[in-house]
Formats: structure tokens, C-alpha cells, sequence
């Protein structure tokens, strides 16, 4: 890196500079662009370059164990719309997104409220409620495969203690036991990132309207209704925006569990991707497939924000 | 009716807080708890029905740390141990630990620097890049991993450990930008530029004023690539194919294989993989709840 002698140049203040200041130094301009040099060349080396040659693959086929890629057109799109298992996953995702959303938003906004309490110790609940965000999905995956095992399972065992259930139900090997587990294991993972963002929302909400409201007889579920809901509306609309966008993208949350299975009845698009990658060897169909993803996404973001400020007006 | 008291009430309306959360925390809390108990369950107690197991074990622990290979595979010359996934183990968590620590250094390093110059100094869209970023972080990353594998073969690293680092900073950096970006707008401005008439030059400015006010923002986009790339499988999924070179997510799937699996070598593996997340948050609870706020929520 080359250092010039020169002048400082002009900075913000004013350049109200002492002569003793001026020495060896990189003027502003020249370090703002070292600030910001390396995160233009990372992201453009390794976000903006593959997120392009993604779509550029979109388009291309490769045949496996050969190097060369070959243009194709819109095979692959082709190829993917009339495939009933691509059909299926944007389904099973669809469903798995909104299933998930609407618990995880629900309980987060519930437990939130629960923790903005101002009770001793209230510090070691939210430790104890928020940890599991932390938890690799790996691990989940693990303890969920262990605890719904149906032979040794405590799940089963329990279950069989109150009676309720007959016989060992087999989590895993039943399409619409297996789309419930991965469901819960999303929002058992994420409700705690509802909750954190809920809560500092909530944290800066004055209280005196609140107490005032109670001073009139208000009841709880009425507050909740009419003052508190409305100032977590503006936080609550973005995490839902994350939180869809994060779920409806997410692969390893279904994979680890349950890889898509039984057959492909818990595939969301994601893991068709992956699986026409890695098992089918079609780079160029996972490639069209994230296309169709983003597609996707754009489309449902700009109806969603439509829709928001529909409600404002 | 009967009338109650204040003080009754208020103590009757603590109860039932306490009560609730308490519930919650206990289900919520479950599964990582039967982790727990299940690894250090003795194996010949595994399948018994009941909560505490009637003894405690480390083996499981000690299979893992000691690298001992868990089971035997038969072959022409009658049974013989094997390389056990287990083996490997420290190897996987030694990995995680470097793959780790570097996207962290490295993603917040690059995106601290960036923020403040996007923050500090005017010119024409420099609201774009931020916004840019997190577009970038709400693109799948099944749409990066297999470019970006192609473009890691190109440059000679696939299935080398700097491989993984690469791969996490790409789906790190954006999003860590856009909370580094949103935490520095809210540090005033005002300190830096009395320090700049003081005469202090604009990186002495930034080292010895912005750091420290941004500490809590880089504290939470340090916890954020931490866990992003000690939590992944996709791209070491993909990336990796020695067994040597995996982190740990990647290779205690591998405990699958085979047809005996071992879950009290599998809870403890969970409980390893777990802890080093676990005393990184009980430090950073509150920082956490105060930096993710300010980049996720207000932005």
C-alpha cells in the first residue's frame, strides 16, 4: 500500500487544522476509499458475481462428469414446470412458510409480552426463552430425530403414559406427522428472534397510556388490543417480511430432519434445488429453480407491502 | 364478591407470571434438557422409559474427546474396529472453531470499515449500498452455493478449510454491513467532528471515538456471523469432501451412517456443538436483545 506526503484535504469540520497536524497522512478521500475497497470487492467477488452466474446457469446445462456447459434455452424452466414434484414443493413450502409465520409470530408476540414484565429475575426467563435461536439447527435436528424416534422415542412413551395414543405413531414415515415436526422445529428455532425484536419494541413504549387506560377500566385484553398492538404493528410488519423471506429460503431446517421425507412429501424448493444439484447432477435446473425462488419472493414482497400500505391509507 | 386486597392481588397476579413462564421455559427448554440427560445415559439404559437415568455416565463424553472408535464393522479377517466418526470429532470441532473465528474477524472487520465511510461521508446514493446488502442477505443461499463452488474449484480451494471461510463471509457480510450501518447512524456525530477540529486525524478519530461508541453494534454482527458459520451445513455440505476438513455440523451427520446409531454419543455431540454458543450468549444477552434491535427493528 502506497502512503503520499501530502496535505490532509478537507474534512467535515472545516479543516480547521493546527500546522503541527499536517504530516504524513491519507486525506479523506483516500481513506474512505480503503474503508470501503474491501467490502466492494468481496461482495462483488463472492455475492454479485455468483448471484449472476446463478441466473446465467439458469440457462445452461451441464451433462455430468463433463466440464463444458451448454446453452439450453428455457429447457430448464420448462423441465421444471411440468415436474409434479417441483409443483408439490412450492406447496409444501408455501404451507410450511405461512404455518410456521403465523406460530412463531403469534407465541413470540405472546411470550414478549410475557417477559416485558418488570418481575425479579425476570433476566434468567428471557436468557433461558431466547437461547434456542442460538442452537444450531444440526443440533435440533439431533435432539428432534431423538425424541421422536418411535420405538425409543420419549414423545411415543409419553403419549403412550396418558393413554391418549395406542400404539407408536411414526413421525417420520407419515407425510403429515413429518410436515408437522419440521414446522415445529421452525418455530420452536425462531419464535425466540420474534421475541427479541417484539421486545426492545416494546421496551421503549411510554406506560403511562397504559396505566392511564387501566385507570379507566380498561381490561387487559383490551389494552393489548387497542394500545399496545398498534405500536408493534410497524416492528411486527418487518420481522414478518424477514421471517418469510428467511423461511420460505430455508433448507437446512427441513433437510436435517426429515431430508424432504417421506418421499418427497416434505420438499420444500430449496431442498428440490439441492436435491436436482446433488442427486440428479442438473446444476442448471437448481440454478432455474432459485430463480423461480426469487421470483417468487420479489412478487409476494411487493403484494405484501401493497397490501400494508393499503391498510395505512 | 369477595374483596381482595392490593397487595393480595398484586402478589396473586406475580404468582401466575412466575407460574406461566415457568411452564413455558420448561417446554421450551425440554428438548436441549433431554440432550442433556440423555448423554451421560448409560447405553444399556438407553431404551428404558423414565426421565433421570439411574446412572451417570461419561462415556459418551470421553469417546469423543478420547477419539475411541465407537463400533466394529465386519470383514474377511473376522471384526475389526474401524474409523468410527467419532474419531474425528475434535478434528470437526477444532475446524468449526478457526472457520469461525476468521468469518468473525474478518466480516466485521470489512463491514465496520465500510459502514463508517457509508455513514460519514456524503455522496450521490449512499444509501444504496446498504440497501443493496440486504437484498443480498435475502437471497437464498441454495441461488450462491453452487456458483460459488464453482468459482472455490476455479481458485484452486475447494475442500480446504479457507473455502468455508469464503463461503460464510458471502452470506455473512451483507448482512452484517446492514447492521453495522444501521448502528453507526445512531452514533453522533458531533464527538467525532470536536475531535476533528481537536486536530485528530479521521482514523484516529475512527479508532479512538467510533470503536468504542460502536461496541454493542459489533458485538451483536460479531454473534450474527458467529453463528451463522458455526451453525451451517449447506455450504460445508458442498464445499467439503475430506473428513478431515469438516466442521462439526457437517461431520456429526455422519453419526447417521451405519446401522447402529448411538444416541448417547450423538446427545453428547449435540451438547459439545451447543456449549461454546451457549457461554458466548450468557455474555452477550443483553447486548444481544439492545444491537439486534437497533439493526433489525428500526432500520
Amino acid at each position: 500500500m502506497s502512503v503520499t506526503v501530502r496535505e490532509a484535504g478537507p474534512t467535515r469540520a472545516g479543516g480547521a487544522r493546527l500546522p503541527h497536524a499536517r504530516r504524513l497522512e491519507l486525506s479523506d478521500r483516500q481513506l474512505g476509499v480503503l474503508f470501503l475497497l474491501p467490502f466492494v470487492a468481496v461482495s462483488l467477488v463472492f455475492v454479485v458475481y455468483p448471484a449472476l452466474d446463478s441466473i446465467r446457469l439458469a440457462f445452461y446445462s451441464k451433462e455430468p462428469f463433463r466440464q463444458a456447459f451448454t446453452f439450453v434455452g428455457l429447457d430448464n424452466f420448462r423441465y421444471i414446470l411440468s415436474d409434479p414434484v417441483f409443483w408439490a414443493s412450492a406447496r409444501q413450502a408455501v404451507l410450511w412458510t405461512v404455518a410456521s409465520i403465523v406460530l412463531q409470530t403469534v407465541f413470540g408476540v405472546a411470550l414478549a409480552l410475557l417477559l416485558n414484565q418488570a418481575v425479579r429475575g425476570i433476566n434468567v426467563f428471557r436468557g433461558l426463552l431466547l437461547f434456542p435461536y442460538m442452537v444450531p439447527t444440526v443440533v435440533i435436528a439431533l435432539i428432534w430425530r431423538w425424541m421422536f424416534n418411535p420405538e425409543f422415542g420419549i414423545v411415543n412413551a409419553g403419549l403412550r403414559g396418558t393413554g391418549l395414543v395406542r400404539g407408536n405413531i411414526y413421525w417420520f414415515s407419515d407425510p403429515a406427522w413429518a410436515m408437522v415436526l419440521t414446522i415445529l422445529l421452525n418455530v420452536w428455532k425462531f419464535t425466540p428472534f420474534v421475541v427479541i425484536c417484539v421486545l426492545a419494541r416494546l421496551q421503549s413504549i411510554p406506560q403511562e397510556i397504559d396505566e392511564a387506560a387501566q385507570v379507566d377500566g380498561a381490561g387487559a385484553w383490551q389494552r393489548f388490543l387497542h394500545i399496545t398492538l398498534p405500536q408493534l404493528k410497524a416492528v411486527l410488519a418487518v420481522v414478518v417480511v424477514f421471517r418469510t423471506i428467511w423461511t420460505f429460503n430455508k433448507f437446512e431446517e427441513i433437510y436435517l430432519l426429515t431430508r424432504g421425507g417421506p418421499g418427497t412429501s416434505t420438499f420444500n424448493l430449496a431442498v428440490y434445488a439441492f436435491e436436482q444439484a446433488t442427486a440428479n447432477l442438473k446444476l442448471g435446473v437448481a440454478a432455474a429453480t432459485g430463480v423461480l425462488m426469487l421470483v417468487f419472493l420479489f412478487a409476494s414482497s411487493v403484494l405484501y407491502l401493497r397490501l400494508v400500505r393499503q391498510e395505512e391509507a | 364478591m369477595m374483596a381482595i386486597g392490593r397487595a393480595t392481588r398484586r402478589r396473586l397476579k406475580a404468582a401466575v407470571t412466575y407460574t406461566t413462564l415457568a411452564v413455558i421455559t420448561l417446554v421450551m427448554c425440554f428438548p436441549l434438557l433431554w440432550a442433556v440427560l440423555t448423554s451421560v445415559r448409560p447405553n444399556d439404559e438407553m431404551l428404558e422409559v423414565r426421565m433421570l437415568p439411574r446412572h451417570v455416565t461419561a462415556a459418551h463424553y470421553r469417546a469423543l474427546l478420547g477419539g475411541r472408535s465407537m463400533y466394529f464393522e465386519a470383514s474377511d479377517a473376522g471384526y475389526r474396529p474401524t474409523t468410527a466418526p467419532s474419531q474425528h470429532f475434535l478434528a470437526w470441532f477444532a475446524n468449526s472453531v478457526v472457520v469461525s473465528v476468521t468469518t468473525t474477524l474478518l466480516s466485521v472487520g470489512v463491514s465496520t470499515l465500510a459502514a463508517y465511510r457509508l455513514t460519514r461521508f456524503r455522496f450521490a446514493g449512499q444509501s444504496v449500498v446498504p440497501y443493496f446488502s440486504l437484498l443480498g442477505y435475502m437471497t437464498p443461499s441454495i441461488i450462491y452455493v453452487f456458483p460459488l463452488f464453482l468459482l472455490i474449484v476455479g481458485l484452486g480451494l475447494a475442500d480446504r478449510l479457507p473455502s468455508l471461510v469464503l463461503g460464510y463471509i458471502a452470506i455473512t457480510l451483507p448482512f452484517c454491513m446492514w447492521l453495522m450501518w444501521a448502528f453507526l447512524k445512531s452514533v453522533p456525530i458531533e464527538v467525532e467532528e470536536a475531535g476533528l477540529i481537536d486536530g485528530a486525524t479521521r482514523f484516529q478519530v475512527f479508532r479512538l471515538i467510533v470503536l468504542p461508541l460502536a461496541v454493542p453494534g459489533i458485538v451483536a454482527t460479531a454473534i450474527f456471523s458467529f453463528i451463522v458459520a458455526w451453525n451451517d451445513y449447506l455450504i460445508a455440505r458442498i464445499f467439503i469432501n475430506s473428513v478431515t476438513q469438516l466442521p462439526l455440523t457437517v461431520g456429526v451427520m455422519h453419526f447417521f451412517e451405519g446401522v447402529h446409531v448411538d444416541w448417547g454419543l450423538m446427545m453428547a455431540a449435540a451438547v459439545l456443538m451447543t456449549l461454546p454458543l451457549a457461554v458466548l450468549f450468557m455474555f452477550v444477552q443483553r447486548q444481544l436483545v439492545v444491537g439486534f434491535g437497533a439493526g433489525a427493528v428500526k432500520g
